[in-house]
């Protein structure tokens, strides 16, 4: 059994936040396989629900909550000359409480093969009654676990990095802490972090404390792209959580961006292998280019397979290929390792952005299907749907034209219905195959096997 | 110092040259006259790309549109390798902390006035 805290702040008075993402992350890092995940609510005024995430419907709920318990509905609990012990800052919120009762504080949901088991069109909502607010909900985990010390290795690592990475953003001032804590905490893969902790024991120099230092770092670094990222896509939510740019405003996301990348590579700096320092510079240079080209591209939208390749090895493939080096570097493993390792992280970036790219038309995701699409972000699937005999003219003109909803629903069964996603997939486990081919030629100890895992659990996902 | 010696180094960012980049990296020679004599432009450059980079990205002030943002942030990551391949460990980690400090007072809104941008990363190159 496993308990845990899961926070997070709210911004409106009623919001419905999905947290399918994260408890599903709190699976996956248990390692739990069978069994269940008891969630409580830990407020009076905080609810829990499962029911799909379509932004009208939620609407609808929140316009149902306002019509049974209107706000200022004259309750008894706001009326203050009547109750004992009330404190200087108690809210009026009679409205908040009743509507609480109209929902749950507690849910039970099935673990099965390591992964909750969720509807297809079913995500997992903390709702807000009375925000915004710093809200709690209690987790334990009841089941059967992995057992393998694969595992406590990796567990280990895992705790590692995270008190680094919790370390490092509460010595920061509270301007620019407070955002990056919320996306850190908001949960992600830690997938570079993983691969330099991993590659970092491969040398005859391992020592985890140094390789969780420059594992944070690395964590750090790839956050501050997001924040800027998010800035120049106009995302609005990342991880579940609004982005820095959407909530703190643009200012504020450039500073934080700037700032943790200037940490990032002090940090980096810090650790005092210049190897190491170079093969991260050279990689955040190449992830700045290729957001220029990015951008760029997106006047020749959906673009074409060599221009989507020229990108996503700059963009995404570059951080794990010098993850995967910076660790095997700080471990003074040999050249042929290293340069094994950064052709493996970068095969392996290409096959996760590809991936990541499928998901966009998985309802099961639980992020908005199609939100590649209305950014005009570049997207392999697309690319291969624009280019298909059948649906290609359609997606074309779709796409030419402006985006609106319908548009983009549109589009999103056009490139479900062509064998787009099977060519992606195809190609994306074919990446995966070479990435593991690398890893064949070179001395590993014992490390092939979580490598070969790691890389094969970077396509077969579906968040 | 001739433009030619950093040729690779302004790849993409050619236009910045003579829209302030020069007369950045002119300011900066100065302070690192007491640099091994190959590494001196290279260090001038980085300290020049930084100064140019959040002025791009309007850092401290109206947040600057997508394409002029990601180019400050190219300006920042390549000024990042100059200083990995060139600067001693000490310089970096100086350089680092400089743009540490404007980005949280630019953070932070606060009204005092701002730390200025050239006088901390010239000291940044004393910390060698």
């Amino acid at each position: 059994m496993i308990g845990k805290r899961l926070r997070f702040e709210t911004t409106q008075p009623t919001e419905f936040v999905d947290i399918t993402d994260r408890l599903r992350e709190e699976v996956r890092r248990s390692g739990m396989r069978m069994g269940r995940l008891h969630l409580q609510s830990l407020h009076t005024t905080l609810g829990l629900a499962v029911n799909e995430n379509e932004p009208l419907l939620l609407r609808d709920f929140q316009g149902l909550l306002e019509r049974i318990a209107p706000e200022g509905a004259g309750y008894e609990h706001d009326d203050f000359t009547r109750r004992l012990d009330v404190a200087t800052n108690e809210p009026v919120n009679g409205h908040a409480h009743c509507r609480q009762l109209l929902l749950t504080g507690f849910a039970t949901l099935l673990v099965e093969d390591g992964d909750l088991v969720l509807g297809q069109w079913q995500s997992v909502f903390a709702v807000e009654l009375d925000g915004p607010r710093q809200r709690q909900l209690a987790l334990q985990l009841d089941g059967e676990f992995e057992e393998a010390p694969d595992r406590h290795r990796k567990e280990e690592s895992a705790t590692l990095v995270e008190l680094e990475l919790s370390r490092q953003l509460q010595v920061d001032p509270e301007a620019v802490a407070v955002p990056m804590r919320r996306l850190v905490e908001a949960g992600g893969k830690r997938v570079r972090p993983k691969l330099v902790q991993l590659t970092a024991g491969l040398g005859p120099r391992s020592e985890p404390l140094r390789a969780a230092a420059l594992a944070a770092a690395v964590e750090l670094l790839h956050n501050a792209t997001l924040i800027h990222d998010d800035y120049v896509d106009e995302s609005t939510h990342r991880r579940g959580q609004p982005t820095v740019a959407a909530m703190e405003g643009p200012e504020r996301a450039v500073a934080v961006g700037d700032y943790y990348f200037a940490k990032a590579t002090r940090l980096i700096a810090e650790i005092g292998n210049r190897d190491v320092t170079t093969t991260i510079a050279e990689a955040l240079e190449a992830i700045c280019a290729s957001q220029i080209d990015d951008v760029a591209l997106r006047g020749a939208f959906p673009g074409d397979h060599d221009s989507y390749l020229r990108v996503v090895r700059g963009k995404t493939a570059a951080l794990f290929a010098a993850a995967c080096a910076s660790g095997a570097l700080l471990s003074e493993a040999g050249p042929e390792v290293v340069e094994a390792l950064r052709r493996y992280g970068d095969l392996v970036g290409v096959a996760f952005q590809m991936a990541d790219d499928m998901v966009d038309f998985s309802p099961d995701s639980g992020k908005p299907v199609g939100l590649d699409i209305r950014q005009r972000v570049l997207s392999l699937p697309l690319i291969y749907a624009s280019e298909d005999r059948t649906v290609g003219p359609e997606v074309r003109r779709l796409l030419a034209g402006s985006l609106g909803d319908t548009e983009v629903g549109r589009v999103a069964d056009l490139v479900v219905s062509s064998n787009a996603l099977d060519r992606v997939r195809e190609e994306a486990q074919a990446l995966v195959e070479s990435a593991v081919h690398e890893l064949e030629a070179i001395e590993l100890d014992g490390l092939r096997p979580i490598l070969i895992s790691l890389a094969r659990s970077a396509v077969d996902r579906t968040a | 110092m001739s433009i030619q010696l950093l040729e690779r180094e302004l790849e993409r960012l050619e236009s910045l040259w003579e829209d302030g980049l020069s007369d950045a990296y002119r300011s900066y020679l100065d302070a690192v006259a007491a640099y091994e004599p190959e590494a001196q432009p290279r260090l001038a450059l980085a300290a020049a790309l930084i100064e140019i980079g959040l002025r791009l990205q309007g850092l401290g002030g109206r947040a600057a549109a997508a394409p002029s943002l990601l180019m400050g942030d190219l300006c920042l990551a390549r000024s990042s390798r100059l200083l990995a391949g060139d600067a001693p460990q000490s310089v970096q980690i100086a350089f680092a902390r400089a743009i540490e400090t404007l980005s949280a007072a630019a953070a932070s809104g606060s009204s005092a006035p701002p730390p200025r941008t050239r006088e901390l990363l010239l000291r940044a190159f004393e910390a060698r």
